[in-house]
């Protein structure tokens, strides 16, 4: 008797819930939302004692900066270098048809089109942020989607979803994204070079997620809640998901490290956006390597933006390490 | 109860049973892969002779109509499949459009040969490198050596391939000027058994073969120091130690050769990262490789030579994963009992 009221009392609350305003949360919620914190606060801690994921998000937080207040910090430089004014990455400062040396006015020299490179620089931060994280949350989603799928299934429709999943897996990730860089429809364009790194990329993260669906599957708290008559729905939702997250978040860190490498090489090769509309270091070094600025001595208009690819990919890759410790235990003692 | 006998033939049924469904999925992935070939380029929208024979004055129109006729490109798409299966199987990819009359898959094979050499000799690097130095990582594990080639790894894998190219330039061709930045020989020069071919084609190697090279490095020290880290947890190095046995025989014996499993799959499933990174090497150094082709295939729109770059690479690297499941299966016990 007293079980059916306290479930009765559950549904309702359940019921109420989407109606309440936040002030007003039931027990429940405001318990987990309490152990939610709880868990945030202890995450933080271990990780403040990371000392390399920190040094990566020290990195990544400077380049988001740099992405967000460009203009500003382009005006700021201005007044250092006593410039006429803040440079816009698309502004023909420059001779036309011949690249520039360094000089006081334009300190890594200006391009072909007589673009401002130092301001080129700055401003591509947002493509390769962009590129990286949104191409990461598409390949990160479509793998997690079809691992859960896969695992959870099983039999037939998992046997289908694994060979599918091993053809993405087998192609070397630089050919296939040439060839659908090539052949799909569109001209370049930042979408398209999202959608090419997130079809390339999601099959590395389906076999994670579905191993990792296989090892739950197995455990007997999900049996239990089958026992008590929880639907599927139900269990992947508060069951499997909860569990596959943690590994799923990390991984995807990493992910982003190597979506900007992808962008930066697709938009190397030309399959990227057209320098005239879009700046990306991927093809600040194309035109270099297009002006021969490796034997005109134009060594840092090649440094530079390299050197930029580098660091945050260096970045996004110290903070997954960092919260790949976190989230597997394991790892942790060493 | 068993006896040893019994276990043996148990296991050598199992093992078996195993390898045939590797193989069976490797021929479901090479079908699916021929089947993307496929329609990666005939289904977009659009008129499907313009698709696969782009417009371009060089190709004559008596030329599309035997192309149309020998891929049956005015049949309807089944019978377009069926036709395209059977040249696949009879490795008839078409004619280049920028070589009109010489088969795609030759112009491809003929450059492949160039990527074999440069792959070749940086992949006997790397792994010899990569391994050694995970190794002496994981054993001198937290120590400055570790410090250090994990640092160094992190740096390089970091690293654009493409643009740890150009600064191979910029320092030893342009600056001081040791190497060629360019090409697989001098221009003009052909490959013949001859002391002097050969070194031209080593001084032309070192540079391409340095940034293939140290860019992977990472991949297996990380990947085996990794392994051995993992291993070195276990219960048996600790039963190994207590035996008393001094710490260069626990690594040697006991911890190195289970750590070197991960790695048997490493290597091949590598040979996929290979051919991306020598896409990016070849187009920087001009090395007329299988990477470069395909990548001048896209500038011209090239599809016959791009479909059959696509087809050899996936063939070789399905290929490269059976022969690494199938040494799983026979090294690793595990292995056996799942499948």
């Amino acid at each position: 008797m007293s079980m059916m009221t306290v479930a009765a009392a559950g549904s309702q609350d359940a019921k109420q819930e989407p109606k309440m305003r936040p002030m007003a949360l039931s027990e429940p919620t405001r318990e987990k939302m309490r152990l939610m914190r709880k868990k945030i606060r202890q995450t933080w801690r271990i990780f403040k004692g990371n000392r390399t994921g920190m040094l990566g998000l020290i990195i990544l937080a400077s380049f988001l900066i740099l992405a967000v207040f460009a203009p500003q910090i382009m005006t700021i430089l201005s007044w250092i270098g006593g410039w006429s004014h803040g440079y816009d990455p698309f502004e023909v400062l420059g001779p036309e048809g011949q690249a520039t040396p360094p000089s006081s006015e334009h300190w890594l020299g200006t391009d072909r089109r007589g673009f401002d490179i130092l301001a080129r620089t700055i401003y591509g931060t947002r493509v390769s942020l962009e590129v990286g994280l949104v191409a990461t949350v598409v390949s990160m989603g479509l793998g997690s989607f079809v691992g859960l799928m896969s695992g959870f299934w099983g039999g037939w429709r998992d046997e289908v979803l694994m060979r599918i999943t091993d053809v993405f897996l087998v192609i070397p990730w630089l050919v296939l994204m040439i060839v659908l860089a090539t052949l799909l429809p569109g001209g370049p364009s930042v979408g398209k070079v999202i959608l090419v790194i997130g079809i390339t990329g999601w099959s590395s993260t389906a076999r994670i997620v579905r191993a990792q669906v296989l090892s739950l599957k197995s455990r007997s708290f999900i049996e239990r809640a089958k026992s008590i008559g929880a639907g599927d729905y139900y269990i992947v939702r508060k069951h499997i998901f909860p569990n596959v997250f943690p590994l799923v978040f990390a991984n995807s860190i990493l992910t982003i490290a190597l979506s900007i490498l992808s962008e930066s090489t697709l938009s190397f090769i030309g399959l990227g956006p057209s320098p005239r509309l879009v700046v990306t270091w991927g093809n600040m070094l194309e035109d270099a390597v297009d002006a021969e600025a490796m034997f005109n001595g134009l060594y840092l208009w090649i440094l530079v933006p390299g050197l930029c690819i580098v660091l945050i990919v260096l970045g996004f890759t110290f903070l997954g390490y960092a919260l790949d410790e976190i989230f597997n235990p394991k790892l942790r003692k060493r | 109860m068993r006896t040893v006998n019994e276990t043996e033939v148990c296991c050598v049924r199992s093992s078996r049973r195993a390898i045939t469904r590797k193989i069976v999925n490797s021929l479901i992935t090479l079908f699916l892969v021929i089947i993307l070939n496929f329609f990666l380029f005939r289904v977009m929208p659009g008129d499907p002779v313009r698709l696969v024979i782009p417009n371009n004055p060089r190709i004559s129109p008596e030329y599309i109509a035997q192309m149309v006729e020998e891929f049956g490109l005015d049949q309807p798409l089944y019978l377009q499949f069926f036709t395209y299966l059977k040249n696949t199987l009879f490795l008839e990819f078409g004619d280049s459009f920028t070589e009109l009359g010489t088969p795609a898959l030759d112009i491809v094979l003929v450059k492949l040969k160039w990527t074999l050499i440069l792959t070749g000799t940086s992949s006997v690097f790397m792994i010899v490198i990569g391994m050694s130095i995970g190794v002496i990582a994981a054993w001198r594990r937290g120590g400055r050596f570790d410090t250090g080639s994990l640092a160094f790894s992190l740096f390089f894998y970091a690293m654009p391939t493409f643009w740890f190219a150009m600064m191979l330039i910029v320092m030893f061709s342009t600056g001081l000027k040791w190497f060629p930045p360019d090409s697989a020989l001098t221009y003009g020069n052909t490959l013949v058994w001859s002391w002097d071919c050969f070194v031209d084609l080593l001084r032309h190697l070192v540079l391409p073969a340095i940034s293939l090279t140290v860019g992977s490095i990472a991949a297996f020290s990380l990947i085996m120091r990794g392994s051995l880290v993992d291993v070195m947890t276990e219960e048996y190095i600790t039963t190994a130690r207590a035996k008393g046995l001094t710490e260069g025989r626990v690594l040697k014996d006991h911890a190195v050769p289970n750590a070197m499993l991960p790695m048997v799959a490493l290597i091949a499933i590598d040979l996929a990262f290979v051919v991306g990174g020598a896409f990016q090497t070849e187009v920087v150094f001009n090395y007329p490789g299988i990477g470069w082709e395909t990548v001048e295939a896209t500038y011209s729109k090239n599809y016959p030579i791009l479909q059959a770059a696509f087809f050899l690479i996936a063939v070789a690297v399905i290929f490269a994963n059976l022969i690494a499941d199938v040494l799983m299966v026979y090294l690793d016990p595990r292995v056996r009992l799942e499948g």
